[in-house]
C-alpha cells in the first residue's frame, strides 16, 4: 500500500491493516468531522465552505477528526485549542488554512492557502490520507504543558498526608482522594461548599421552607442534633485522632472504617473525646435517628459522586472528601451559601464557555458561576483581541501604510472591509486629501455589503445557538453569495435576503424565545450601532434581530443607489505628514481612529472599537439569568473578540 | 420469525431515518452513509472520561437502547406482527418510556462533566412537561378501543383513524413524543448552542455510536406508537399491512426530524409552563370530548 509520504496523520496507533481496517479507514476518509477554530463564523467570514469541501462540520471535540485553524490565533488560544486538540479521538489531522501551527501543537498534518480552492485540495489529500490509513505512531502523545495539572493524593482526614500516588492513609487508613497540585489545603468551610451541592435537593428544599434560615441554629437546637454532630464532625477533620461508628448504632465504636455488625451500614468517622468536648450545643446528644440516617444517606450519594462538573467546567478544588464529615446535614452544608432567585442554596460552579463554543463566537471565553441551570454571574474576556503596541506619545517604529491598512484589515477577520476603510480614509485624512465622490461611493458600497454579509454571519450564529438548523443554512449560503456579489448578483439575492425577515416573522417560538432576553435600554451609554439603534425598540435580543434584518435591507437599498461596491484601497497620498480622526459606521457599530502621520509612514495611532465597550455589558446582562437565556443575551451582542482591544 | 421481522423493521426504519438526516443536515441523498458513519466510529478511540463513573457511562447508552426496543415489542405492525401482545400493552409502553429518563440522566451524571450534568437535570425538568401528555392521550385511545392490548387499538380504527376521532389527543401526543426523544426543539439535554452535546458531549467512538442509534430507534419506536394510536397502525388500501405500518411510522418519524429542523429551541420554562397550563387541561378536554362521543355515538 502505497503511503502519501507527505501526510502522516499523527497521534494514530500503527497496524497493519486488515480488510476490516481498510474498510474502517475508508469510513473514517468519507466522514470527517471538522472543529473549526476559532470557529465556523470566521470561516464563512473567509468565503471558506466546509460542507461543500467535503467535510462534516462539528461542534464538539469529542466528535471531529480534524481540527482546522483558521487565520492567524494568539498565543491564548493555541493553550485552549491545545486543550481542544487532546479531547479529539484519534486519529485525528490538524488542518492549517491560512496561518501558522500554534506552538503548543504537534504541527500541521496539512496546511492550505486561505480559500476555498485551497480548502477543497487540503480536503481531498486529508481524505486520502485518512482512506490509505496513512498513520503513524506519533512517537509520543500528545503533550502539551496546559495539559498538565499534577494530581497529588491526600487524606481528607488528614491534611498534612500528601503522596504523590493513590493509596490510603498511614494514619486512618482511608482512601485518599486526588486533587490538584499547587492548591493550597481548603479550610474546611470551603471544602464543605462544594461538598454540599445540588445533589439533594429535597432535603435542602425541606429545610429551607420550613425554617426561618437566618435564625436556625438559635430556634432549633430543641431537634437538630445534626447540628450538634455536625460540629463534632468538623472539628474531628483537625484532630488526628478518629473512631468509627455507626450512624444508627451509636453503641458501636471501633477504631478503623468498615461496615456495622448489626445493620452492615458503613461506620462514619467521629472524634475521639466526643463526649468531653460536648459544648452547650453538643449536648443533646441523644440522635435523632431518623435525621441521622438520612443524613448518612446524603453522605453516602456524595462520596458516591462527588464529582462532575468540578474537574471537568476547570473548577478545581480541593479534594473529594470522603466518608470524613459523618452526618452531613444539608442545612449546615448549606447555611453559609448564597441563594438562588428561587430561594434555594446551592453549591455555585464556575464553569467555562468557549473560546471555541458552538454558541458563542470564537475566541470570546465566557466564565459563568451557575446555580444549577441559572447564572448567577459572568465575565467575558477575548482571547483574541488585538493589543495596541504603539500607543500615543510612545517612541515607536514608523509603519509603511499599506502594511498599516492590511495588518488593521486582517486583526479584524469578521469585519475587514470596514477597518481597511477606516484606515484608508484615516491616512487620507491625515495626508489632507479631499473626498473623491466616485471613490467614496463605491468604498461605501463595499462596506454596505460587508454590513449584510456580517448581520448574515450573526443570524447563522442564531441559527447555531438556537439549534434552528434551517436558519444557520440559509443565512450561511447566503452570506457566502453575498460576500463578493457584485450589484448584478445583489440584485438577484435581493428577494432570498428581504423574505428572510418574513420567514423569521412567521417562525413559531422564535419571539418567545428572544423577547425580554438581554434587555439593553438607551440608559446604557456604550452602546454602539444596531445595539443603540434596537434600544429605542425594546432594547431585547428580539429588537436586535428585526434591527440587524432592516439593516440587511436598508444596505441593499443604500448599494442599489450607489455605485458598485469595491474593496477600499489607498489613493496615492505622497510623503505628507498630518493627523487625522475618522469613524466608520462598521457592522457592530461605530468604530473610531485617530493616526499621525509622519513623511508618509504612520507613527502613532489610536483605535475605538464597538465591541471593546459591549464586551463590558455581559456580566449585567447574564446576571440571575438561566443559562440559554444568558448565552442567548451574550449572543445577541455580536460581539467580535477580535474588535476587544486591550 | 417475528422477533427477527419486527427487529428488521426498526432497523431497517432507523437506517432509513438516518439517511434521510443525513440528507437534511448535509444536503446529499446517500443511502450509504448512516454505514460508513457507524464504520467510522469503529475506527475512532473511544475515550473514557478522566474520572468517571463507569457503570452510568458505559450503561446509558445501551440502556437507551433496550428502552426503544423493549417499546417496539409490543406494537403491531400488522395484526399477527407483534413480539408480545400484551393485555397491558399501551401501559407497557409508557413504563418502558419512563427509563429514557434515566438513561438519559445516567448520561448525564456518568462522564463527569459539567455541560453533560446539567443537561441530565435539564431532561428531568422536561419529564415533568412531558410525562403527563404522553399519558393523558394514551388513556383517550384505549377508551375508545375499551382496551389495553395495542392491536384491539389498531382494530379500534378500521373505520375511523384516531387522528380525526380525536385530532387534539394527536396534536398533544405528537408534541410530547418529540419531547421525549429529546429532538430539536425540545433538544435541551444536549443543547449544542447552550451545552455544547450536553448528555451527548462526552461520548466517543463506539459509545457514540450506540448512543446515536439508540436516539434514532427511540425516534422510530415513538413514531410507531403514534401510528398504532392514532393514524390506524396497519389499516390502509392496496399495500400488505406490515408495509403501511412501515410507511406511516416513516413519516411520523420524518415530520419530527422536520419539525425540529424549522424550530428554534424551546425555552424550558416556556415547555414547562404550556405544558401544565394548556396542555394538561387540553388533554383533559380531549379525554371528556371522546368520552362524549363514545356515549353518544354508538
Amino acid at each position: 500500500m502505497s503511503f502519501d509520504s507527505a501526510i502522516n496523520i499523527t497521534g494514530a496507533r500503527q497496524k497493519r491493516p486488515s480488510v476490516l481496517q481498510k474498510l474502517v479507514s475508508r469510513a473514517l476518509a468519507r466522514n470527517l468531522g471538522c472543529l473549526i477554530v476559532p470557529g465556523p463564523e470566521i470561516a464563512l467570514a473567509h468565503g471558506l465552505d466546509v460542507t461543500a469541501a467535503g467535510m462534516r462540520t462539528s461542534t464538539t471535540p469529542r466528535d471531529a477528526s480534524v481540527l482546522m485553524i483558521v487565520g492567524e490565533l494568539s498565543e491564548k488560544m493555541g493553550d485552549a485549542v491545545a486543550v481542544l486538540y487532546a479531547q479529539m479521538p484519534r486519529p485525528r489531522a490538524i488542518l492549517i488554512v491560512g496561518g501558522q501551527t500554534p506552538s503548543t501543537l504537534p504541527g500541521a498534518d496539512i496546511s492550505a492557502g486561505l480559500s476555498q480552492k485551497g480548502l477543497t485540495e487540503a480536503v481531498v489529500r486529508l481524505q486520502r490520507a485518512f482512506a490509505d490509513g496513512a498513520f503513524v505512531a506519533s512517537p509520543e502523545a500528545f503533550d502539551a504543558d496546559v495539559l498538565h495539572a499534577k494530581i497529588e493524593y491526600v487524606c481528607p482526614m488528614h491534611p498534612e498526608i500528601v503522596e504523590d500516588e493513590p493509596g490510603s492513609c498511614p494514619k486512618c487508613g482511608m482512601d485518599l482522594v486526588a486533587r490538584e497540585a499547587g492548591e493550597s489545603t481548603p479550610d474546611h468551610d470551603h471544602e464543605h461548599q462544594h461538598h454540599g451541592h445540588k445533589h439533594d435537593h429535597e432535603h435542602e428544599h425541606e429545610h429551607c421552607h420550613d425554617q426561618d434560615h437566618k435564625g436556625h441554629h438559635e430556634h432549633h437546637h430543641g431537634h437538630d442534633h445534626e447540628h450538634s454532630n455536625e460540629h463534632q464532625q468538623e472539628h474531628a477533620h483537625e484532630n488526628a485522632a478518629a473512631e468509627y461508628t455507626c450512624p444508627m448504632h451509636p453503641e458501636i465504636v471501633r477504631d478503623e472504617p468498615g461496615s456495622c455488625p448489626k445493620c452492615g451500614m458503613d461506620l462514619v468517622a467521629r472524634e475521639d473525646a466526643e463526649d468531653e468536648g460536648a459544648s452547650e450545643e453538643g449536648s443533646g446528644h441523644g440522635h435523632n435517628h431518623q435525621h441521622s440516617e438520612s443524613d448518612h444517606h446524603s453522605e453516602h450519594e456524595h462520596s458516591g459522586h462527588d464529582h462532575g462538573e468540578h474537574d471537568h467546567g476547570g473548577h478545581k478544588h480541593g479534594g473529594h472528601d470522603h466518608g470524613a464529615s459523618g452526618f452531613m446535614s444539608m442545612i449546615e452544608v448549606t447555611k453559609d451559601l448564597p441563594r438562588s432567585a428561587d430561594g434555594l442554596q446551592m453549591d455555585w460552579l464556575e464553569v467555562p464557555f468557549g473560546p471555541v463554543f458552538p454558541g458563542l463566537p470564537g475566541g470570546l471565553k465566557l466564565t459563568l458561576t451557575l446555580d444549577g441551570d441559572g447564572v448567577t454571574e459572568g465575565q467575558a474576556t477575548s482571547l483574541a483581541g488585538m493589543t495596541i503596541e504603539v500607543e500615543e506619545g510612545e517612541e515607536s517604529e514608523e509603519i509603511d501604510v499599506e502594511t498599516f491598512i492590511d495588518h488593521l484589515a486582517t486583526a479584524m477577520p469578521l469585519a475587514p472591509v470596514s477597518y481597511r476603510l477606516l484606515a484608508c480614509l484615516a491616512i487620507e485624512q491625515a495626508a489632507g486629501l479631499n473626498d473623491d465622490q466616485a471613490t467614496t461611493q463605491a468604498r461605501n458600497g463595499g462596506l454596505e455589503r460587508e454590513r449584510i454579509a456580517s448581520h448574515l454571519g450573526w443570524l447563522a450564529q442564531l441559527g447555531r445557538q438556537l439549534g434552528f438548523a434551517w436558519l444557520t443554512q440559509r443565512a450561511s449560503t447566503l452570506q457566502l453569495q453575498v460576500r463578493e456579489a457584485n450589484r448584478y448578483r445583489l440584485a438577484e439575492l435581493e428577494p432570498a435576503l428581504r423574505t428572510l425577515g418574513t420567514r423569521l416573522g412567521r417562525t413559531p417560538l422564535l419571539k418567545s424565545r428572544l423577547k425580554d432576553i438581554g434587555e439593553l435600554s438607551s440608559e446604557f451609554s456604550d452602546l454602539r450601532g444596531p445595539l443603540a439603534r434596537a434600544a429605542s425598540e425594546g432594547g431585547d435580543a428580539w429588537a436586535r434581530l428585526w434591527q440587524r434584518l432592516a439593516e440587511i435591507t436598508a444596505s441593499l437599498d443604500l448599494i442599489k443607489a450607489s455605485s458598485e461596491p469595491a474593496l477600499p484601497s489607498l489613493r496615492d497620498i505622497g510623503d505628507l505628514s498630518g493627523t487625522g480622526e475618522v469613524t466608520v459606521d462598521t457592522p457592530r457599530g461605530e468604530a473610531r481612529l485617530s493616526l499621525k502621520l509622519e513623511r508618509g509612514k504612520v507613527k502613532s495611532y489610536k483605535l475605538d472599537t464597538p465591541c471593546s465597550h459591549h464586551i463590558d455589558l455581559v456580566p449585567k446582562l447574564v446576571e440571575g439569568q438561566e443559562l440559554g437565556d444568558a448565552l442567548l443575551a451574550v449572543g445577541s451582542l455580536d460581539l467580535s473578540p477580535w474588535e476587544v482591544i486591550s | 420469525m417475528t422477533v427477527a421481522s419486527v427487529l428488521l423493521a426498526l432497523l431497517g426504519s432507523t437506517w432509513l431515518l438516518a439517511v434521510i438526516e443525513g440528507w437534511m443536515t448535509t444536503g446529499r441523498l446517500s443511502p450509504a452513509a448512516p454505514l460508513f458513519s457507524g464504520l467510522a466510529h469503529l475506527g475512532r478511540e473511544s475515550i473514557l472520561p478522566r474520572s468517571p463513573d463507569r457503570v452510568f457511562f458505559e450503561a446509558a447508552p445501551v440502556l437507551l437502547l433496550v428502552v426503544g426496543v423493549l417499546g417496539m415489542a409490543v406494537l403491531p405492525l400488522a395484526p399477527d406482527l407483534i413480539i408480545a401482545d400484551l393485555g397491558t400493552g399501551a401501559l407497557f409502553i409508557n413504563a418502558a418510556l419512563a427509563y429514557v429518563l434515566v438513561a438519559v440522566i445516567m448520561a448525564g451524571w456518568g462522564p463527569d462533566g459539567a455541560y453533560a450534568m446539567i443537561g441530565g437535570w435539564r431532561f428531568l425538568g422536561q419529564l415533568i412537561a412531558y410525562s403527563m401528555l404522553i399519558v393523558m392521550p394514551i388513556t383517550a385511545v384505549a377508551m375508545r378501543a375499551e382496551s389495553l392490548l395495542n392491536t384491539a387499538i389498531v382494530g379500534s380504527q378500521a373505520g375511523l383513524w384516531n387522528i380525526v376521532y380525536q385530532p387534539l389527543g394527536f396534536v398533544l401526543f405528537f408534541i410530547a413524543a418529540m419531547a421525549l426523544a429529546f429532538r430539536a426543539p425540545f433538544d435541551l439535554p444536549t443543547a449544542e448552542g447552550e451545552l455544547g452535546g450536553g448528555v451527548d458531549a462526552e461520548y466517543t467512538g463506539v459509545r457514540l455510536a450506540v448512543l446515536r442509534l439508540a436516539r434514532l430507534t427511540l425516534v422510530v419506536t415513538l413514531a410507531s406508537a403514534t401510528t398504532v394510536f392514532y393514524l390506524g397502525g396497519w389499516h390502509g388500501p392496496l399495500l400488505p399491512p406490515w408495509a403501511w405500518s412501515l410507511v406511516k411510522t416513516l413519516a411520523v418519524a420524518v415530520s419530527m426530524l422536520l419539525v425540529g429542523h424549522y424550530l428554534p429551541r424551546i425555552r424550558e420554562a416556556d415547555l414547562m409552563r404550556w405544558c401544565w397550563i394548556l396542555g394538561i387541561p387540553l388533554a383533559l378536554v380531549n379525554i371528556i370530548v371522546v368520552g362524549l362521543l363514545i356515549l353518544v355515538v354508538p
